[in-house]
């Protein structure tokens, strides 16, 4: 759900660069420590990032034609931890501003809190909390990815309604984006988290080190994925 | 056309002048455009900018057409809301049966947004299309933004192109086996593309590791800086134009057209 150039008026893209900031800066002194410290950390968040592009830029199936697209985020927050998916999520949203014209610049701020901030936030939440209660692997991904979609526009309608609350004021204003958007965006949350929790299964049975050495699942766990798939 | 569109911005004719001008020129057009409180000045940076890519910089209407078409499209979602729940003003039109009417305040500030967007998108595509992320990032390198973020925005700018052209192939393969014939079957196909992907993009970033070890990566890139000097002339010319639009936007804010 990006808000495209120009659509946000003065107040508001000003303040949500400010809300955005905080988090980014984390984000940037959390790199400079990681890139420091193990000096392989910089070109495999590099291909996470253009993964998380090119993933976004694919079509969705989706029943009702519409033009539908993943966020991916909550993939690279389940990676890496959400203030490090905050600066991907950055960087993303920069070059879909400059290559496909998705977004804008003076709708960054409030783009990067909707998709870079808020909708990882929630799938790394959902994630750890989930695997600590001990609930079954591929349905806290599916979870947390639905969720971290579903976040993303519940923000991105906060953002507009407040934007323009009109005469209905800012929960009538709400209401009425949020309904609008559901149409696409409840369908296209549920296909992208099955499709992240397969993405999730194909790696367990291809090549697990991934996901042990990103302390993401331990070996015993992947051990009993694998033979609950035989 | 994610190729072209980046193509586009190393062979177009405004490829010569400073890059600093161009991002200057593109994002005090985008500043004005939000910041005008009447649609006029908006649509006059569309019009002026989409006569400079497509006149002077030489972009193909074609290619322009399309990719101003998907923001747009966009952006009507949300202007029709908009202009459902802004009230004020007379009534224009009401819908049958619901408690909705589009009113006068409500369709000035629809097409007040609308213009912005447009104008918005026409700036920020007009640097897109002439100037090359590369000279972008030696800017942003000039004005002190953080090294490891540049690096990085490098890196993931020179993986974009290589796993489009990946996942592309992988997709067509796909299709081929009629992965996409029912609904179930084309979410399977897309996860296992997906998967696929990522597991081939943790391949090559290992590859790189190597690579950059082998050519002694020390925790830094260091690229050749380019200057081009602004030639004055550009630069005035630049003003001015601003500086028209921002009269305009001036005099014709509180113009409306309904």
């Amino acid at each position: 759900m990006h808000i495209m150039e120009g659509f946000l008026p003065s107040p508001w893209w000003e303040i949500w660069f400010l809300v955005s900031l905080p988090f980014i800066i984390i984000g940037i002194y959390q790199l400079n420590r990681l890139v420091r410290e193990k000096r392989e950390a910089l070109p495999l968040l590099a291909v996470a990032g253009a993964f998380i592009f090119v993933f976004s830029s694919l079509k969705l199936p989706s029943f009702n034609g519409s033009c539908s697209h993943p966020t991916g985020t909550g993939l690279g927050a389940i990676l890496f931890g959400p203030c490090i998916a905050g600066v991907l999520g950055l960087i993303v949203l920069v070059f879909q501003a400059a290559f496909l014209a998705h977004g804008g610049i003076t709708t960054l701020g409030a783009n990067v809190f909707s998709m870079g901030i808020a909708g990882p936030a929630v799938a790394y939440l959902i994630y750890r909390v989930g695997t600590r209660v001990g609930a079954g692997t591929y349905a806290v991904v599916f979870v947390a990815a639905t969720l971290a979609d579903l976040a993303t526009y519940v923000v991105t309608s906060i953002q507009l309604a407040l934007a323009f609350p009109g005469t209905a004021g800012f929960v009538g204003a709400f209401s009425a984006f949020a309904t609008v958007f559901a149409v696409t965006q409840i369908p296209l949350a549920i296909i992208e988290g099955a499709v992240i929790a397969l993405v999730f299964k194909y790696i367990v049975q291809l090549k697990p080190e991934i996901l042990t050495r990103l302390n993401l699942l331990s070996e015993s766990a992947i051990r009993r994925l694998r033979e609950a798939a035989v | 056309m994610y190729e072209t569109l980046d193509g586009y911005a190393r062979t177009n004719r405004l490829g010569s002048i400073s890059p600093g001008l161009k991002l200057f020129l593109g994002l005090a057009s985008i500043l004005l455009c939000t910041s005008s409180p009447g649609p006029i000045a908006p649509l006059l940076v569309a019009v002026s900018l989409s006569a400079a890519i497509l006149i002077l910089a030489r972009i193909p209407p074609r290619v322009y057409a399309c990719t101003l078409l998907i923001p747009v499209s966009f952006a009507m979602m949300s202007v029709i809301v908009i202009l459902f729940i802004t009230g004020g003003g007379p009534v224009l039109f009401e819908v049958p049966f619901l408690p909705l009417a589009i009113t006068a305040g409500g369709a000035n500030l629809a097409i007040l947004l609308l213009a912005r967007v447009f104008g918005g998108t026409c700036a920020l595509l007009f640097v897109a299309l002439t100037t090359p992320m590369t000279e972008v990032f030696a800017l942003l390198k000039k004005i002190g933004v953080p090294t490891v973020l540049i690096d990085l925005a490098m890196l993931i700018y020179r993986f974009i192109f290589i796993f489009i052209a990946e996942a592309d192939q992988i997709y067509r393969s796909q299709v081929m086996r009629l992965g996409y014939g029912r609904f179930i079957e084309s979410v399977n196909s897309l996860g296992m593309l997906v998967g696929a992907l990522f597991l081939r993009t943790i391949d090559r970033g290992e590859a790189l590791v190597l690579a950059m070890d082998a050519r002694c990566y020390s925790g830094t890139f260091s690229t050749p800086g380019y200057s081009r000097s602004v030639s004055p002339r550009s630069f005035i010319a630049t003003l001015i134009y601003l500086g028209t639009v921002f009269a305009v936007s001036l005099k014709t804010g509180s113009l409306q057209f309904i």
